[in-house]
């Protein structure tokens, strides 16, 4: 990358913001080279983790204690590394925090409204606090308030507010000042399964089409699947696996089958036409080698006179990714989905 | 790596409400850090009177404001009276006990208390409601925002410790005969009334700060500050009483409330009426540089604690 990026965020300046000296499609949203935090006591919390994230809607998954929040907050600047270096848009944490802080929003996993201050009152206060001019701090409250969804609770106390109130209130404070990356941390913590639904569809709507990135820590993996277009998993402060969630949802070239009965045998006539099959006594899988697949399992199913129950190209959950072989360790249990 | 279009085009919402309008970016000015660093001394100052906050929450400022404002107002009264009889000679303000030379004294415990009751909303509170952070992650620091926090609090207390001076100043000037006159009289007591102003302002406000910098729960901040101001004032009182020498002269100096009054007597070059500063023998300059050293002390306490403190 070259040297001297500047991000730019003068008054009439495009609403991208302007990366001189980078040539912006290839400017990475996080490159980690080596990062390390270790607390007192010996304590691990991130272990030489090395990677770069794209910009887009990033899911950062990983149990409990896996590292999720620490590295969260070395990219704000609120905690130092240990060791190695984190960039966000291409600018140091450490050197360049005042300028990536007005491009980076944070909705924290922790309660932190206060309760006697209403949600509009707080909104416009964190605008000002991001630099925001009295009048654009007002302006932009009612907006963000409105995009998330919070109309006359604005001017309530937040102690008023249900859980699924303050978790908007939250994401509307890490969006008043209009940055480039959010990053939320446990969004849907302690919401119902309707706020949940509504918090990740407010998270996907935000990270879809305004050119705003997201990296969503979440231990679950459920909730990274449906917003996230790709995935960042962590373990024990290291790097399980990081990919495009395309390449573990879509289709993996194998057929379920599944037969009320003598799956077995079924198992054993279609391996013996040259495909590929596992099969137990009702499921049989088969390697897709094209449409006339289809043509042979049905045949064989005729042919035995089974009754069929279901035949459809199997899609990997992301469960498979951390059921395969990965580099690191026993993923099965890192990551309870 | 490979990558992959960040996003729809510009403009696209999926599955919004009726209400939705999308989402609007924002390409107006930025004040960065300058900007956000005013905006949280002029928040702390109307945090520190209530204001924006509910009705029972600017009680305790506004009360105390008023009732630091009586002495003065009853000088005023008196002043006025007697100039009603016949014109107040030398001998009057010799007599009159409310005088700027005295008004330190009468409404030192009214500051002490109002920092008890604010400091905490001002260094607690945020402790306490997890806010911290997303200050940290905006446009201002740790230390920023403790300076910030500090500047409200002095202006607060400027507005609280002028007033009295103030009223009976432009009172006394409107009282006397010639407005000119009476102006030139009052005015050799401006300078040491300003100085004065500008102890109490730093010495309360940057001990205040640090103490409740350090216990974020209100109850105990509150006791704290109180503590710190009453429990070395007795503790001075008592050193000295019973004469013990050096010991009672650091005592008073320990002691930031006779400090204070220390550097009132010199300032106002008076007899100090303050038992421990009259008894205690230390230089009446002494409690002059001692605040100094109360005010640098106290903020390097609160600049260390916001520096160290993890959010």
């Amino acid at each position: 990358m070259q040297a001297g990026p500047e991000a730019s965020w003068s008054g009439n300046s495009p609403r991208r913001f302007v990366v001189v000296g980078v040539d912006s499609p290839d400017m990475s949203l996080v490159a980690l080279d080596g990062l390390t935090k270790r607390y007192p006591g010996d304590v691990v919390a991130l272990d030489g983790l090395t990677l770069t994230i794209e910009p887009g809607i990033v899911g950062l998954v990983g149990a409990n204690g896996a590292g999720k929040s620490t590295l969260v907050k070395i990219l704000l600047g609120l905690l130092e590394a240990s060791a190695g270096s984190a960039r966000v848009f291409d600018l140091d944490v450490t050197t360049q925090r005042q300028a990536i802080r007005q491009l980076v929003g944070y909705m924290p996993e922790h309660d932190c409204l206060p309760p006697d201050i209403s949600g509009s009152d707080f909104v416009n206060h964190m605008a000002r606090m991001s630099g925001l001019p009295r009048a654009a701090a007002r302006e932009r409250t009612a907006e963000v308030l409105r995009h998330v969804g919070l109309f006359e609770e604005r001017y309530r106390p937040m102690g008023t507010y249900s859980t699924g109130m303050k978790q908007r209130v939250k994401l509307a404070q890490a969006l008043v000042h209009d940055p480039r990356l959010l990053l939320l941390d446990e969004p849907t913590n302690g919401l119902d399964p309707a706020g949940r639904d509504e918090m990740l569809d407010l998270v996907e709507r935000t990270g879809t089409g305004f050119g705003i990135s997201i990296i969503m820590a979440s231990h679950l993996l459920g909730e990274i699947e449906r917003v996230a277009q790709y995935l960042v998993a962590i373990d024990s402060g290291h790097l399980l696996r990081a990919a495009h969630l395309d390449t573990f949802t879509q289709r993996t070239g194998t057929l379920i089958v599944e037969v009320d009965e003598r799956g077995a045998e079924l198992g054993a006539r279609l391996g013996a036409d040259g495909l590929t099959t596992r099969a137990d006594d009702t499921q049989v899988l088969v390697e897709l080698q094209g449409d006339q697949t289809y043509d042979q399992v049905l045949r064989e199913v005729a042919a035995l006179g089974l009754a069929l129950v279901r035949l459809e190209p199997r899609r990997s959950s992301l469960e498979d990714l951390f059921r395969d072989p990965a580099p690191a360790a026993e993923p099965d249990e890192a990551v309870p989905a | 790596m490979s990558t992959y279009p960040s996003g729809g085009p510009a403009g696209e919402v999926r599955g919004g409400s009726i209400y939705d309008l999308g989402y609007r970016g924002y390409e107006g000015r930025r004040l960065g850090r300058r900007g956000a660093l005013t905006a949280l001394v002029a928040h702390s100052l109307r945090t520190a009177y209530g204001l924006g906050r509910s009705a029972r929450s600017k009680v305790v400022p506004v009360g105390i404001t008023v009732l630091a404002v009586l002495p003065s107002t009853l000088a005023l009264g008196v002043l006025m009276l007697v100039n009603a009889v016949g014109a107040p000679g030398e001998a009057f303000e010799a007599i009159s006990p409310i005088r700027y030379a005295t008004l330190f004294p009468m409404i030192a415990s009214l500051v002490f208390l109002f920092c008890a009751a604010q400091a905490p909303e001002l260094f607690g509170r945020d402790q306490q409601t997890g806010v911290l952070p997303l200050y940290f992650s905006r446009a201002i620091g740790p230390l920023d925002y403790a300076l910030a926090r500090v500047l409200g609090l002095y202006l607060s207390l400027a507005v609280l410790v002028a007033a009295p001076y103030l009223l009976l100043l432009i009172g006394r000037v409107l009282v006397a005969a010639d407005l000119f006159v009476g102006l030139q009289e009052e005015l050799p007591s401006l300078l040491p009334a300003a100085a004065m102003g500008l102890l109490v302002v730093l010495t309360v406000g940057s001990i205040s700060a640090a103490v409740a910098s350090l216990t974020p729960r209100r109850a105990y901040s509150t006791a704290a500050i109180i503590g710190v101001f009453l429990i070395t004032n007795v503790g001075a009182t008592m050193l000295v009483s019973f004469d013990t020498g050096v010991f009672g002269q650091v005592a008073a100096l320990l002691s930031p409330s006779d400090v204070l009054d220390g550097a009132n007597s010199y300032l106002f070059d008076i007899r100090p009426t303050n038992v421990i500063v009259a008894n205690a023998g230390n230089e009446r300059f002494t409690y002059v540089l001692t605040t100094a050293v109360w005010i640098g002390g106290a903020l390097a306490v609160l600049l260390y604690r916001y520096r160290t403190l993890r959010v």
